[in-house]
């Protein structure tokens, strides 16, 4: 399965930053061959922590997840749906 | 949380050291409290001048105040209070800083050279200023082991869940946390240019954050990435300092983090006839090598 990687790290991280971890949802979206899209859900009013301050979280988890992906040969993005 | 964490900054303007403090103790200014302890004076070419001072809190509201950023800032662990106490140890401290204010103006002025950061004289002033009141002094200790411990857990956790092979072993050095990250296979983490290397260390602080409610001062080496690139920079800085010796002139390197320019300070300082110094603001400040 394509990104199972980047699902479970993206998870992992911010699962570890949030409180509410049960609300924590990662849905992987392919966006053509090599290429996955993980979309990040939290509980309302959780975000602004994952994304921290100027977005240094959220680069961060960008970073971490492509790094994830090139275990498995593919490029990943990382969305957070507010 | 710890009720009663509060920090005092002092800045050019009531603004800058606002925004300094926010940022240090990681809040928005909603969620803050802030007292103005000194309000600003112009004086007359830099005669009389006094910079702002102002205590800013969080606001009780437990689960919305997010305290301290690590990283940037220092906070020297001699500046802090001994004991919980708040109010009645902060005056003095008040005090000595008006004592000391006859050389804010002159301070405040060095901080705006061009190479200074932007926010350095709010910066600045976090760095030395801040009084952080955590609870009693002995409690460091357990903290150190506490965020220790978190590090060491998240970093293996995530090594799982990347499906690599390593170890990882943490341990807390007074106000610092060293962890490693050892294992061939983990260079996966290092990424090109450290770049994954670097988000691991905000992620791992950012947790370390939220699990301890403290930040912390970390100091992240993964698949010894950090050792190998000490040795490089020591010996590229050793032929700069023998270029720079050869033909006069200044060489400016590409923009650095701070570890990474001091590794380069210390093998410059150690060659005779040259010396080093930093230029720009942050996160583009390079160093630069120049004869002595």
């Amino acid at each position: 399965m394509s990104g199972e990687i980047v699902e479970r790290v993206v998870n992992y991280v911010v699962s570890s930053i949030v409180d509410d971890q049960e609300a924590v949802e990662v849905t992987m979206v392919d966006r053509g061959e090599d290429e996955v899209v993980a979309e990040v859900r939290t509980a309302p009013g959780e975000m602004g922590r994952v994304i921290g301050r100027g977005g240094r979280v959220a680069r961060a988890i960008r970073s971490v997840a492509q790094a994830a992906a090139e275990e498995e040969g593919l490029t990943a993005g990382v969305e957070f749906v507010d | 949380m710890v009720a009663g964490e509060w920090v005092e900054v002092e800045g050019i303007s009531v603004e800058v050291a606002v925004k300094a403090a926010l940022e240090e103790l990681g809040i928005e200014k909603d969620g803050a409290e802030v007292d103005i302890l000194q309000e600003p004076q112009r004086g007359f070419l830099g005669i009389g001048r006094q910079d702002a001072i102002v205590r800013v809190k969080p606001q009780p509201r437990p689960k919305r105040a997010r305290r301290g950023r690590g990283g940037r800032k220092r906070r020297p662990s001699g500046q802090k209070q001994p004991s919980g106490r708040r109010p009645g140890n902060q005056r003095p401290e008040a005090k000595q800083r008006q004592a000391r204010k006859g050389q804010a103006g002159k301070k405040t002025e060095s901080s705006r050279r061009p190479g200074g950061r932007p926010k350095t004289a709010g910066n600045k002033a976090a760095g030395r200023e801040v009084q952080a009141v955590t609870g009693q002094d002995n409690t460091v200790d357990d903290l150190g082991k506490e965020q220790a411990a978190v590090v060491e857990e998240f970093l293996s956790g995530l090594l799982e869940e990347f499906g690599l092979e390593g170890k990882v072993e943490s341990r807390h050095d007074g106000r610092t946390l060293c962890a490693e990250v050892l294992g061939e296979q983990t260079e996966a983490l290092v990424g090109p240019k450290a770049s994954v290397l670097q988000a691991v260390h905000e992620l791992t602080k950012t947790v370390v954050q939220r699990k301890t409610a403290r930040n912390c001062r970390l100091r992240l080496d993964i698949a010894g990435y950090g050792e190998k690139r000490r040795k490089a920079l020591g010996i590229y800085a050793g032929q700069l300092a023998d270029q720079v010796l050869d033909e006069g002139g200044e060489i400016m390197l590409e923009p650095m983090n701070s570890s990474d320019r001091k590794v380069v300070h210390d093998a410059i300082g150690a060659v005779d006839g040259v010396r080093s110094y930093s230029e720009g603001r942050e996160p583009r400040r390079s160093v630069v090598v120049a004869l002595k």
